[in-house]
């Protein structure tokens, strides 16, 4: 990717982060002028940059929120949930642009149409509240009465009043009037009374300029942006409406798509398209050119546009990229100190071990060799135990980077479903490796809408349960020794254990004697179990029905655990459990079919060496009794596919396994060492092999295939 | 510098009139009042250039030299000291 494309995304979701901050505070104290100067501001700096990486369709959304952000600091406009609601739409627009570029490396292509969907929003808004601008428009009639020559083409009117100083900072107002895009008619008058021309500042500019254009007011207004304090600008377009001009273009390449041909047709299909979209470009209806781009049939996508000027195509949703990993990190510069030191160390290690070498080479006595070597190892594994640490620490994220993309989801979500909800978010400063922050929207996303969506009551509900009316759903952030715990809680109706209880029974996710033996609270738990939820239905925010199971499933695969407390009428928390770093996991090597494979040692409970009757078959399975407990028995090297080798005589060597609170044993062949790895998620075609969870390479070059417990348990 | 008075007695716009040449061009028109300011060689004239046109009555002479002060610029003087001789008779 492009350096300055790199620097710009980075840049643009600090911005964005900022300015979403600045928004939501600013919607609980409408009146914090510092917060409205940090949104105004920060938007004001992501419309530069977007500009600076020619991305158009993104300047031009963020140039209509920065519009209503300067009204209202101009008190024309007060702060309105709807208006926020607008803002933080306009910015997860951008985010979701931000994670296209990500990928491609350059700005979207078909920005285009949800950049105009952003603009109409600020501009239906606008139109909603603004008296139209009747007042001192005598010029705008003097102006239309001198340019009645170009009553049809002239498309907006401009009234630029340039600041008396605007000389000092170099500006030409003449210039920039001269270069308006489109301009046909200029008027020139003095500001004020003209003064004699003896009396006259020649450097004080005293000029008005009112023009006219055949260029669309949305044009005209990017044109003169840095004017924008200056210049008044009235579009004198209907909107919607086709200027008879373009119009008689379109009809004439509808004539040509009509004409019978058999020759070079698709070229003149492909032509007349073009041409109608340049019209329609030309005419500031972006959409409508793309839609005639990306059609097969101009002719139909012409005729629509011709007959029906008000139609929308809707925008497609963009796929969501949220597992999409960034590609730049910011880092402290005490990390970077820290790194910096530690290779300094190293230098020092690596000319004692060269020492060491030498003397090994001059025939020098063992033993001093050999206490040196110890000295130089115990060195190298504490340096290598720093360097861990300092580069672990470098990967970290704070939470903040996707709890914040909560607050406009759960109003959303709130609003569609009727609802009244109130986000607060906690501990959103605690870091985690960036690898499990960035895969954590997913399940966040389903813990959350699960909590809207079942756990939040009814207002009349909530109060007829005594509850304040608006729910709180909270999202937590915390650290736990070498864990990260994130809770989403509700203060809803909690789970309904009883039914949870009969639609387990009914979609088969357990027997119904399991399920009546057990506690409530794992019964609550049974919504994580695959195959309970059956929702079918399509939802806004995830695209797909997906049940919890998807949750329990990501974190896993993260290597977390997720954990339900329920407290009936009161709420539920929902608690992941997530390992603070994905890279280091300490693994038991074991033996099994020839193959050794590793097995997390978080999982480890105890080995055990029993003789092989006590193994008795139950059921389907295998199951041996062990202090007390009968415990299902898995052969891995059966259940890994692999031929058995050890002899079926000796003693059964067992690993007993907890996953998902149950417990397990493996019989393995073989017990090895123990060994901290750095744990490589797999990808391509193993990422499909069930059962196993990475691949690691072990200090003489083996590859280890590291198990996967709780898949192969259940 | 593009502003200079001319033997036939006037002022004489060329190139591209900048900043720089509003305190020269007022100074002569100041100087004669009355001369006429020939801007046919012009081929651009900044906004403080035009003030002072539109202060001073000078009568002028065109067209100039440039496109969109040909189309654009001139037409505007020419109708605001129509609109001036108008209002102020």
């Amino acid at each position: 990717m492009n350096e300055f494309i790199e620097q710009f995304l980075l840049e643009a979701r600090e911005l964005v982060e900022q300015a979403t901050g600045d928004l939501l505070a600013l919607e609980e104290t409408p009146e914090d002028r510092e917060r409205l100067g940090g949104a105004f501001r920060a938007f004001h700096t992501l419309k530069g940059s977007a500009g600076i990486v020619d991305f158009d369709a993104m300047a031009r959304a963020l140039h209509a929120a920065e519009d209503m952000l300067a009204r209202v600091r101009a008190g024309d406009v007060p702060v309105t949930p709807a208006l926020i609601g607008d803002g933080l739409t306009c910015l997860d627009q951008v985010v979701q642009w931000l994670d296209q570029m990500q990928v491609d490396g350059e700005p979207p292509v078909n920005a285009e149409a949800a950049a105009d969907a952003i603009v109409a929003r600020f501009a239906a808004s606008r139109a909603d509240e603004a008296p139209p601008p009747s007042a001192n428009t005598a010029w705008l009639d003097d102006l239309l009465a001198h340019g009645a020559a170009f009553a049809g083409q002239a498309r907006t009117a401009v009234r630029y009043t340039p600041d008396a100083d605007s000389f000092f900072r170099a500006e030409d107002p003449a210039a920039v009037i001269g270069a308006l895009p489109g301009l046909v008619l200029l008027d020139l008058e003095p500001n004020g009374a003209l003064e004699p021309l003896d009396a006259i500042d020649p450097f004080a500019c005293r000029l008005i300029f009112s023009a006219l254009s055949t260029t669309v007011a949305e044009d005209v207004e990017r044109f003169l942006r840095p004017y924008r304090d200056q210049a008044v600008i009235i579009s004198l377009v209907e909107p919607g409406a086709i200027p008879a001009a373009a119009r008689a273009v379109l009809e004439a390449q509808l004539g040509l798509l009509a004409e019978p041909a058999e020759d070079g047709r698709p070229g003149r299909i492909a032509a007349a398209g073009r041409v109608a979209a340049n019209v329609l470009r030309h005419l500031g209806r972006h959409t409508d050119a793309e839609r005639i781009g990306a059609s097969t049939d101009p002719a139909q996508a012409i005729r629509a546009i011709l007959g029906d000027p008000a139609s929308e195509v809707p925008a497609s949703v963009p796929t969501s990229l949220t597992g999409q990993e960034t590609r730049v990190l910011r880092v402290d510069v005490e990390r970077i100190d820290a790194l910096v030191k530690l290779v300094g160390e190293f230098t020092v290690l690596k000319n004692a071990l060269g020492h060491a070498a030498g003397l090994a080479r001059d025939g020098g006595d063992a033993t001093v060799l050999a206490a040196l070597l110890k000295d130089q190892h115990a060195r190298l594994g504490r340096l290598t135990d720093t360097l861990q640490q300092s580069v672990l620490s470098i990967r970290v994220l704070p939470l903040r980077h996707v709890f914040q993309r909560f607050s406009r989801l759960v109003r959303e979500m709130a609003a569609t479903s009727g609802k009244s909800v109130r986000l607060v978010t906690e501990g959103e400063a605690t870091e985690a490796d960036k690898a499990i922050v960035e895969s954590l929207f997913e399940p966040l996303l389903h813990m959350v809408r699960n909590a809207v969506d079942h756990g939040v009551e009814p207002a009349e509900a909530r109060e007829a349960a005594g509850k304040p009316p608006t729910a709180t759903l909270w999202l937590r952030g915390a650290r736990e020794g070498d864990k990260v715990l994130i809770d989403v809680e509700d203060d809803g109706r909690g789970v309904d254990v009883d039914r949870v209880r009969r639609v387990a029974a009914e979609h088969g996710v357990a027997t119904p004697e399991v399920i009546a033996a057990m506690s409530d609270a794992e019964a609550a738990e049974l919504i994580f179990a695959p195959g309970f939820s059956t929702t079918s239905e399509v939802t806004s925010l995830s695209g797909r029905g997906v049940g919890m199971d998807a949750v329990r499933t990501s974190i896993r695969r993260l290597g977390g655990a997720v954990s339900l407390l329920n407290r009936p009428g009161r709420g539920v928390r929902v608690r992941a459990t997530l390992p603070l770093t994905v890279i280091m996991t300490r693994l038991m090597i074991v033996e099994a079919g020839g193959e050794i494979y590793g097995v997390p040692m978080d999982a480890v409970v105890e080995t055990a060496k029993v003789p092989r009757e006590h193994i008795a078959p139950l059921g389907s399975m295998r199951a041996v009794v062990l202090r007390d407990r009968t415990i299902p028995v898995l052969d891995l090297a059966e259940a890994l596919g692999e031929p058995r080798v050890a002899p079926l005589k000796t003693d059964a060597i067992l690993v007993v396994v907890a996953a998902d609170n149950q417990l397990g044993c493996l019989e393995v062949d073989r017990l090895g060492e123990r060994i901290d790895v750095m744990l490589k998620p797999m990808d391509g075609l193993l990422a499909e092999m069930p059962g196993i969870a990475g691949t690691t390479l072990l200090g003489d070059g083996r590859v280890l295939i590291v198990l996967d417990l709780p898949e192969l348990l259940r | 510098m593009s502003v200079r008075w001319r033997e036939d007695k006037a002022i004489a716009l060329s190139g591209d009139s900048g900043l720089d040449d509003a305190e020269p061009l007022l100074r002569m028109l100041s100087a004669h009042p009355g001369a006429p300011v020939d801007w046919r060689q012009c081929e651009g004239a900044h906004a403080a250039i035009l003030q002072i046109l539109m202060a001073s009555g000078a009568a002028i002479v065109g067209p100039p030299q440039a496109a969109h002060l040909r189309n654009v610029v001139e037409p505007a003087l020419t109708r605001y000291r129509e609109r001036g001789f108008r209002e102020d008779p």
